[in-house]
């Protein structure tokens, strides 16, 4: 039982915020989603980090680092509300690129380390509402080579893919988990149309439209729907420390407003409704922090149990966001409402996190199918 | 970073397992997984067999006859007797006054008082809040005269939780006028049968007598019987405080609650129920994060490496987890929750229920644990203190 960072992950979020602080100001960023929503120079301060390659083997390149270092660079990421879609890269896929079989797998992971294009996990679709198993698009065997057909949204591209691993079903229902497979698809082949838009958080994604488009098999039906689970509980631990982040600063800057701002000539820190209130954020917020540790700690478990707890991490978290987000644009009055202040874009952000791998109810489902008779963190 | 105790810590756990398996009382462990009413006796009884082992003052440092455990053991300890149905521990004695006077007391004093603690010989209550006296326990008013080498106490302390069992009775008194309320306070120990001292029954909505009110009606109390110093009396009751730390969360008895919720929601018919479910599935989440954040106290007390200042926290968030679900069990149980039963609080009763024995106690449970948020500093206190801590002001 031990909470405490080593030295080197002090370090390594050392780094990071000085990065953040350095190259990704709050002025900066907003440069960043003026052009777009992605950055081609911050990822390439990613790279030079040495960040992406974070859980690529030393083999392939990488680092070879686990889940709580992870957990230590996504919270620096959400406390500076970096726009770039690390964790999509450097989390997910590559957790992904090593479970599967495609001998170019090895290579992408190899790229990934140095810098080079990304890979990322297209697997949402318009009707699939968080379901991994719910998949529309399909793929077809075509001698040594699949074709595949469908739509993607939501795909966390900002330009740096370079290909993309996409669930679609090789057999059975919609919504048959067994016919599902994994594929790896790259840009600009034939057949591959990208759609891309901004999101609501300032960042960019797109949909990926597959018309009988190229793909290589990464995890066969059967194999691939446990990896999936597992790279998107991958995705909603780092997606749980990103908030942590992103809270921690939003919480900050809203008590530095409230010592400051002063109305009735007094600091409004001195009112106690407003004072009770912060207390009940700070409480969501530490409730926030355990279960993101939680998260991180738990993806090493047997799937089961790794299950529930990423889902039981998720609901706490999307309760958390909401209060926390909520609750500080309310202290902020006016300013917090405007788009010049930072506290709108951490709260929009936060907005976005929740509806990302599954949102609150959806999780909430989850933990209430999965629930068993004995409880606790070490059910 | 690691979730997982070590294996000291677990052959630990399985030694107090063990034990515990081996003697706690089975038809004391019935009563508490069921919410019968625990009577004196029950309660002395387990007090003394985890006297007699030398753990009813758990933690407690060697040198005072404790075991010396460290936070994660004394946490293991409370996990392992709150899952096999323990009592609650009556913690006047072995947990709020025994440190104090361990910290303050004189060696004398220590030689007196601790033993009769340790081996539950001698029940302890608390004499704190006072009718005028809650929130703002430093506006006490019951007064203590120095003559001598006597004090004379009168006054009246209330909401003495099980002083209609109690032996002796620690109490904050006024010795002094002068100055800010908090330093004119001291810390005295009162033996309940001196002479004019009254205790009264108050009884709650659940129709239960838990708690009194003690009056003290020119009661001599021999003045080596001050803690301390005389007018420090806050500060030592501070130190109190303090000391109650992570116990104060109570996750481990929410964990066994929890527990039974689901098997009463599932004898009701309501586990499957979707809507119900999430309620438990929510509540589910919200122990788990509880234990989590113990976790991390306990964590960090450990390696002394962080701190982390939120026993508000964990105050504010287990005392809600317990009224919640107090209130999940009476509502799975719905309509049969509404008969009022009191002779089903005794155990063994055999009576015609509608829906079975275990349901009687629930609404009553339900009402006896609105205390939670108001004792102990209440809630809205303890959010007046973490807004200080967040705010800095």
């Amino acid at each position: 039982m031990d909470f405490d960072f080593s030295d080197d992950q002090e370090m390594l979020r050392d780094s990071v915020r000085k990065w953040v602080e350095k190259s990704y100001d709050f002025e900066r960023r907003r440069a960043v989603v003026k052009s777009g929503g992605f950055s081609r120079e911050a990822w390439q301060g990613l790279a030079d980090l040495g960040l992406l390659g974070l859980q690529v083997p030393e083999a392939q390149g990488g680092m070879g680092f686990g889940a709580v270092d992870a957990m230590v660079v996504m919270e620096e990421l959400g406390r500076g509300l970096v726009l770039e879609p690390y964790a999509a890269v450097s989390l997910v896929a590559t957790h992904l690129l090593q479970a599967g079989h495609a001998p170019s797998a090895a290579l992408w992971l190899e790229g990934i380390a140095r810098g080079g294009p990304g890979v990322v996990l297209a697997q949402e679709e318009r009707h699939s509402r968080y379901r991994l198993d719910h998949v529309q698009t399909r793929a077809q065997h075509n001698g040594s080579n699949w074709r595949l057909s469908g739509t993607k949204i939501g795909v966390p591209d900002g330009g740096q893919a370079g290909a993309f691993i996409v669930s679609a079903r090789t057999s059975g229902a919609d919504d048959d988990a067994g016919g599902v497979a994994l594929f790896l698809v790259s840009k600009g082949e034939p057949g591959v149309e990208l759609k891309p838009y901004p999101t609501q958080d300032g960042a960019k994604a797109a949909d990926l439209v597959l018309s009988e488009a190229s793909g290589i098999e990464l995890l066969a039906a059967g194999d691939a729907m446990p990896a999936l689970e597992h790279a998107v509980d991958i995705g909603i631990a780092a997606l749980c420390a990103e908030a942590v982040g992103a809270m921690d600063r939003l919480v900050a800057l809203t008590v530095e407003y409230m010592n400051t701002r002063k109305q009735f000539g007094v600091p409004i820190a001195s009112f106690q409704a407003l004072r009770h209130r912060i207390a009940d954020v700070k409480m969501q917020l530490e409730l926030a922090r355990s279960m993101s540790y939680f998260a991180a700690l738990k993806l090493g478990e047997p799937a089961p149990a790794r299950r529930r707890a990423l889902s039981q991490a998720k609901v706490q978290l999307g309760q958390s966001m909401r209060f926390v987000g909520q609750q500080c644009i309310q202290l902020h009055g006016g300013i917090g409402v405007t788009d010049e202040y930072a506290a709108s874009h951490y709260f929009k952000r936060l907005t976005v996190i929740e509806m990302s791998f599954g949102d609150t109810m959806f999780h909430l489902g989850e933990v209430s199918a999965r629930m068993q008779d004995t409880a606790g963190v070490f059910a | 970073m690691d979730l997982t105790f070590t294996p000291d810590e677990q052959a630990f756990r399985e030694k107090i397992h063990a034990w515990v398996a081996q003697n706690l009382p089975k038809d004391i462990s019935d009563k508490v997984r069921n919410s019968i009413r625990l009577t004196r006796d029950d309660m002395q009884r387990w007090a003394k067999i985890l006297g007699k082992n030398g753990w009813l003052g758990w933690g407690w440092p060697k040198e005072f006859g404790g075991p010396g455990w460290n936070a994660i053991q004394k946490h293991l300890f409370e996990e392992e007797t709150a899952l096999a149905g323990a009592p609650r521990v009556v913690p006047f004695g072995p947990v709020m006054v025994a440190p104090v006077i361990m910290a303050f007391g004189s060696p004398e004093q220590q030689k007196r008082f601790l033993p009769g603690i340790a081996s539950g010989e001698v029940w302890w209550s608390q004499g704190y809040s006072e009718p005028g006296s809650g929130s703002d326990l430093a506006s006490l008013k019951t007064r203590a005269e120095r003559r001598g080498e006597r004090y004379i106490v009168n006054g009246q302390k209330t909401w003495t939780t099980l002083g209609q069992f109690g032996d002796w009775i620690f109490c904050l008194v006024r010795t002094s006028n002068e100055g800010k309320p908090q330093t004119g306070i001291s810390f005295l120990l009162i033996d309940m049968k001196s002479p004019g001292v009254t205790v009264r029954p108050i009884i709650t909505m659940d129709g239960e007598h838990e708690v009194n009110e003690v009056w003290f009606d020119n009661v001599e109390v021999p003045a080596d019987q001050l803690i301390g110093e005389e007018n420090k009396g806050w500060t030592y009751a501070k130190y109190l405080l303090a000391h109650e730390r992570t116990n104060i969360a109570d996750v481990n008895r929410a964990k066994r609650e929890l527990e039974r919720l689901k098997r009463i929601a599932r004898a009701e018919g309501v586990y499957d129920d979707a809507r119900f479910r999430d309620e438990i599935a929510k509540l589910e989440v919200d122990v788990v994060a509880l234990e989590m954040m113990v976790l991390r106290v306990l964590s960090a007390e450990k390696s002394g490496k962080q701190s982390l200042d939120v026993a508000g926290l964990l105050k504010i968030r287990g005392s809600e987890i317990q009224q919640r679900y107090s209130e999940l069990m009476m509502l799975a149980a719905g309509p049969a929750a509404v008969p009022l039963r009191r002779e089903a609080m005794a155990a063994g009763w055999q009576g015609d229920q509608l829906g079975g024995a275990f349901v009687a106690p629930l609404a009553g449970t339900y009402f006896n644990m609105r205390k939670t948020t108001i004792y102990g500093g209440s809630n809205e206190v303890q959010r007046n203190i973490v807004a200080q801590t967040v705010l800095g002001s």
